[in-house]
């Protein structure tokens, strides 16, 4: 596959380490009450969806960047990247 | 000065130096190495008067140069500053900006062609996944080559230097002149 | 001899080869398959399962029949197309499958049960008893059913890869591709044009029809030249593309050297990766035969390949020169190998043509209406019977031709699930519309096999395909030639009471598909299965339209309805050897050397590999003849005067920014903003699940700035995570990251004589207690200037220091440490005593950090602060892992000189061992030569409070059982005063 590098380019999918759905990128307030449930859920429940998926590609081999791939699972179509640090922040402060 | 003898990356006291035909390939283990990564607003610093070049540029004056690595960040290279402390010479130049010490973290290779420029892409093709335009003079750019890292550089139409990580460089060095061996034949 | 006059073959350059120990001659230029039939040999092969005679069937990589074995000793290859092999002199070949001499194989037989080898016959007879399978029937089917063997010696040759990026791939070059490279190439494409064949012109060659009333060739050669001489253009004959992958990449083999009589010395082969905006597949067609009774006799083959031989080899298809030739066709493209046989002096019996009517194109007789129902010879064609309004009669040939139609060569444009859909003008499926993204299929893969019709339809792909991308390209002038449009007919099978065989290589008759269908194999994908049609090397090229006509019959259904099959690559076979890429044995994967590899090298070290790295397990001296006597001696030197270990390898990553302590707060679970400038602290990454994930310590050079150590293994990943956490999670943070693991040699000192040895190489230091506590760190000079880290850390528990210099200086540093430390015992250490050490002092590693375990089972519960999140933090106080109860103990065998394996489980002394009175396991095991006995860490439920008792450790996959008593995990020194001394 080739991988539409917002920066770089079309480079070789050999060039990054796949890591999955992204939404792994929202993490959870860990002072939430409902933290252990919602960790949970971040932890262990992901999409696998059959057609449009967001996951996060990292290009090891490169500029180190951490891309959110838009790809369809199913013809392997890539619909387009973005770099995870332009992304409004998620994480809990 | 310190009395230890270093040793180059390949292990010997001397740089070592092959000819395959109209390729020669070269340890280079004079090169001061160190990134320059910009703090978070910081605008970029012009290190021994270095623009800092853009995406998957290099540029270089006198024995400095520099190349991009990622976001925000740069490699600077220091001819003949390889054993001295150059991170801290960037630091100098760039004291607001994060320097980490990178000259022994790397091994680098040049290789040039005596026979003009088509020999390059013709070596590369064997080594690299990336179209000759990403290798173009005056590009920088990070790949695998092998299973390996390496910075791929095109200071000129004649050379490039192929720069990976310092404890693989007896197998850059095999896989780098493996592929210039099966271009012996080409005549200079 | 039956070499005729003219071809593509170069008189002036014969070469000798044999073929089953017999010696022939052919010309350069030729094939093994033609050179063969020029020497009047019909006679090649077994077939796989009845081991019937059979002759060549093709001119193409389709080749069902003519497999054989080339090359001797290491180089055999076996199951190579004879079709395709190129003729070099000393050219070996040998036919297979059979035992005995080829004309008398034994093994033939089988042909005579074949009432009892019909489809599904091994599923159906080798059933039970079950034990037989692996004993019995495998070995003998794949004895008796089988292609050619392997040599089972190393290969000898080499093999090379490569990366190729193009605009425009152009796969195949016969008149469709030499006409879109050329019209690519004139645009200022890059274009790459890649051919199986070793000459460019595909079934140009093969033809006699003249391009601007010249011969075919000349147009081909004159347009290779001025690709040739383009530098925009990459012209690969002898490239099998095999594979369509994602977005563009295909993989591709040239076989450099296979048609060299040595390749000593040479890449043998080339593996191509190639990523080309767009593609062009103009891969031509195969034609398709009319199964009939007998129809596998040697000497029946494609008319199409018939007239190939004849045009572009000089060869007649026959055992004996002047022997009569028949043509069996259902359409016109029959007639015109008639026309060409004939005007190279081949006698020809006549055209039998399906259809009626039909009149003859020249001077040969024409059987309209008529079919081919029976045939004779016994290694070769001598007779066949033609069969017209219920009239037969028998006539004698030496070769028949059979013409049932050209199928479009969709393989590569089925391999991303692209469904060939059917055209009812054609009577043949094509590529459809969602075949590979920017693949254009052009000239006769898609229909359109005419001379001119191919010619135009490169051109016009060509231009579609640059379009696609940008760039415009401009019709050329193409070469003059009459349009003559053929039409196929939908005859498909002579129904017959004897076998007729759709499938050569399978030996898969219409009787089987017929078996198939009674059977209720109804879908395409079950009779595949059943019958194992299409699945052997050639992926059923010229059987599997048949087989859906057949099927479709039978089901009343129509072709399309009836379904069809999906190609998988590779396109053909594809060697081991290539796709390994060339490098074997320790260069098979990249290696990382320490600085101080080859100094290990020359005291004799013995290796240990780690990840990639390579690392000295441990240092035998002279008189020793036992690892363990080296180790245990290398352990107590360190007990006791001073040791010296490579630890390059531990990952070190560099942490700058104004938020760096913030973020390693998040990072490890146990406070690190609060470290202080100079002091180094341990530190727990877990995982967002909770379990612990890595381990090491981190040092703080400056106010924003730290140096992070990880294990071995996980360096990259703990890296990884790190820019994850950065860039996903706290992009607002600031924080800049590098890994600086190879940048500096680090040598562990430990030891109780390590600040001794270190004081005389420091510039001055002050190593002093005070001055330089445990956990210190500092960055200062040694040997006369050179600059160094320096911490003050134990894996071993002693009093032990890492010293970090530029790695170049690694291999002087460790020289020096051993010359100035002769006289303290310096002494290397290898993984073997660092395991031992660690192991004595109750300090994790891998084995307890497994990925299945918590800080509270180490007893660091205290080591996830709960002042602050961190990743892992919340999940690691969830039920289930808040209670876990098993605890890192250290456990003493009864007997001390029997050693607990790791992985035993441990049980309460007298219990019935099962998994409920399970009670954890042992992870680390170990001989302690500083206690004289061996020892073990391990997980066991309630360890912290079960001190002193005697439990049971039981390895029952050995059959062991050992008493242990339950002990602290410090077994040196628990008050921990050495390394603080």
């Amino acid at each position: 596959m080739l991988i539409p590098h917002p920066l770089l380019g079309l480079r070789d999918s050999q060039e990054f380490t796949y890591l999955g759905d992204a939404s792994l990128m929202n993490r959870p307030d860990p002072s939430a009450v409902t933290a252990e449930a919602d960790f949970c859920d971040y932890v262990f429940l992901r999409d696998n969806p059959a057609g449009v998926h967001r996951e996060l590609w990292f290009h090891e081999q490169g500029d180190r960047s951490w891309l959110i791939v838009t790809r369809n699972t199913l013809t392997h179509e890539i619909l387009g990247a973005e770099l995870a640090r332009d992304l409004p922040a998620r994480g809990a402060k | 000065m310190t009395d230890l003898i270093p040793l180059t990356a390949l292990g010997a006291v001397d740089a070592r130096t092959a000819r395959f035909g109209a390729l020669t390939l070269t340890e280079d283990d004079s090169l001061g190495l160190a990134s320059l990564t910009l703090r978070k607003g910081q605008a970029a610093p012009t290190p021994f008067g270095l623009t800092l070049p853009e995406v998957g540029a290099m540029t270089t004056s006198g024995p400095y140069g520099a190349f991009w690595t990622g976001a925000n960040q740069w490699m600077i290279i220091g001819a003949g500053q390889g054993t001295g402390d150059f991170a801290a010479l960037v630091h100098a130049e760039a004291p607001n900006a994060s320097i980490t010490e990178q000259t022994d973290g790397f091994a680098a290779f040049h290789i040039t062609s005596a026979a003009g420029p088509d020999l390059i892409p013709a070596l590369m093709a064997k080594l690299v996944n990336l179209p000759p335009a990403a290798y173009a003079p005056g590009h920088a750019t990070r790949t695998g080559l092998e299973h390996m890292t390496v910075f791929v550089l095109r200071p000129s139409d004649t050379q490039i230097s192929v720069i990976g990580m310092r404890s693989y460089a007896a197998s850059l060095w095999h896989a780098i002149s493996v592929a210039a061996a099966r271009l012996e034949h080409v005549p200079v | 001899m039956t070499r005729l006059s003219g071809g593509l073959i170069d008189r002036k350059a014969p070469l000798g080869f044999t073929f089953n120990g017999k010696t022939y001659q052919g010309f350069q230029g030729d094939t093994l398959a033609s050179a063969l039939l020029a020497n009047g040999v019909q006679l090649v092969g077994r077939s796989f399962k009845y081991h019937r005679p059979r002759g060549i069937f093709t001119a193409g990589s389709e080749e069902p029949n003519a497999l054989v074995t080339l090359r001797s000793g290491a180089r055999a290859e076996p199951n190579t197309r004879a079709t395709v092999a190129e003729l070099f002199a000393g050219l070996e070949a040998r036919s297979q499958n059979h035992i005995g001499p080829l004309e008398h194989d034994l093994m033939a037989v089988n042909d005579l049960l074949s009432p009892f080898f019909a489809a599904g016959f091994y599923y159906k007879t080798f059933m039970w008893p079950r034990a037989f399978w692996e004993r019995l029937y495998e070995p003998a089917i794949r004895r008796a059913a089988g292609l050619g063997a392997l040599s089972t010696l190393p290969d000898p040759d080499t093999y090379d890869k490569g990366f190729l990026h193009c605009d425009l791939l152009v796969i195949g070059g016969g008149a469709t591709g030499l006409s879109a490279a050329l019209t690519a190439a004139r645009a200022g494409a890059e274009v790459i044009l890649a051919d199986e064949d070793f000459r460019f012109g595909g079934r140009l060659l093969a033809e006699s029809d003249l391009l601007d009333g010249a011969p075919a060739t000349d147009w081909v050669d004159r347009t290779c030249a001025e690709l040739a001489a383009m530098p925009n253009v990459r012209l690969m004959p002898r490239t099998t593309v095999f594979g369509t992958y994602d977005h563009g990449i295909f993989g591709a083999v040239q076989r450099v050297a296979d048609h060299l009589p040595d390749p000593t010395g040479q890449v043998r082969q080339t593996l191509w990766r190639i990523t080309a905006k767009r593609s062009v597949l103009a891969a031509g067609a195969i034609e398709r035969h009319i199964p009939f009774a007998d129809n596998d006799r040697p000497g029946i083959m494609l008319a199409g390949a018939m007239r190939a031989y004849a045009n572009r080899w000089a060869a007649a298809p026959v055992r004996k020169s002047g022997d009569p030739v028949a043509i069996f066709t259902n359409g016109d493209d029959g007639h015109r190998t008639a026309l060409d046989l004939l005007a190279k002096g081949v006698p020809v019996l006549g055209v039998i043509d399906t259809r009626p009517a039909v009149a003859a194109f020249g001077a040969y007789q024409v059987f309209s209406g008529g079919t081919v129902t029976g045939t004779k010879g016994r290694h070769g064609l001598t007779a066949i019977e033609i069969t017209r309004n219920g009239q037969s009669s028998w006539h004698n040939v030496g070769a028949l031709g059979v013409a049932g139609g050209w199928n479009p060569n969709v393989h590569l444009a089925s391999h991303h699930r692209g469904r060939p859909v059917w055209d009812n003008d054609l009577l043949a499926f094509v590529p459809g519309a969602d075949g590979p993204k920017g693949m254009f299929p052009a000239g006769a893969a898609r229909g359109k096999g005419g001379t001119h019709a191919a010619l135009t339809d490169g051109m016009e792909m060509a231009i579609a395909a640059l379009s696609d991308i940008g760039v415009s390209a401009s019709p050329i002038a193409l070469p003059d030639t009459p349009d003559t449009p053929a039409k196929q007919s939908a005859y498909w099978y002579v129904p017959a009471k004897k076998r007729a065989w759709v499938d050569f290589q399978n030996d898969v008759t219409v009787k089987d598909i017929t078996l198939s269908h009674t059977e209720n194999m109804r879908s395409v994908e079950h009779l595949k299965r059943w019958t194992t049609l299409g699945m052997a090397t050639d992926q059923g090229k010229t059987s599997n339209i048949s087989a859906l006509a057949v099927m479709a019959d039978l089901t009343g259904a129509t072709i399309p309805e009836t379904g069809t099959t999906i190609f998988r690559p590779p396109y053909t076979g594809v060697s081991l050897s290539v796709l390994g890429g060339g490098d074997t044995g320790h260069h098979f994967r990249p290696r990382r050397l320490t600085p101080t590899h080859h100094w290990a090298t020359a005291q004799g070290a013995e290796f240990t590999e780690v990840g990639q790295w390579m690392r000295a397990s441990y240092f035998p001296r002279a008189g020793e003849t036992h690892w363990r006597q080296s180790v245990d001696r290398e352990v107590l030197t360190v007990r006791h005067d001073v040791g010296l270990c490579d630890v390059t390898t531990l990952g070190k990553i560099d942490v700058q920014g104004a938020d760096a302590a913030e973020f390693l707060n998040r990072i490890y679970s146990n406070m690190m903003g609060t470290l202080k400038v100079g002091m180094v602290r341990y530190g727990l990454m877990l995982r967002e699940d909770g379990h612990l994930y890595d381990d090491g310590t981190c040092a703080r050079l400056g106010v924003d700035h730290f140096v992070v150590t990880t294990t071995t293994a996980n360096a990259g990943a703990v890296y990884r995570n790190m820019e994850f956490a950065h860039q996903c999670l706290w992009p607002e943070l600031d924080v800049q990251l590098i890994s600086t693991t190879d940048a500096w040699a680090q040598i562990a000192v430990a030891g109780p004589k390590s600040r001794a040895l270190l004081q005389r190489i420091v510039d001055g230091f002050d190593l002093s207690n005070e001055a330089f506590p445990f956990m210190a760190c500092a960055e200062l000079t040694i040997c006369g200037g050179l600059r160094a880290r320096l911490f003050r850390i134990s894996f071993s528990g002693e009093l032990a220091y890492e010293i970090a210099v530029p790695a170049r200086y690694g291999h002087a540093l460790m020289e020096r440490l051993m010359h100035v430390g002769a006289d303290l015992g310096a002494t290397p250490y290898g993984t073997e005593a660092l395991a031992v050490l660690r192991i004595e002092k109750g300090h994790a590693a891998g084995a307890e950090l497994n990925g299945q375990t918590t800080a509270l089972m180490l007893g660091l519960g205290k080591m996830v602060s709960p002042k602050k999140d961190s990743i892992g933090a919340v999940m690691s106080r969830r039920e289930g892992l808040a209670q876990e109860r098993r605890r890192l103990v250290g456990l003493m065998p009864v007997e001390p000189q029997s050693q607990i394996p790791a992985g035993s489980h441990l049980f309460t002394k007298g219990t019935t061992q099962n998994m409920e009175t399970d009670q954890g396991w042992v992870t680390s095991s170990c001989y302690s030569p500083y206690l004289n006995s061996y020892i073990a860490l391990g997980f066991l439920e309630d360890g912290d409070t079960r001190m002193g008792e005697v439990i049971t450790a039981a390895n029952p996959l050995e059959g062991q059982s050992f008493e242990a008593k339950v002990v602290p995990t410090h077994f040196v020194d628990p008050e921990g005063g050495r390394l603080r001394d």
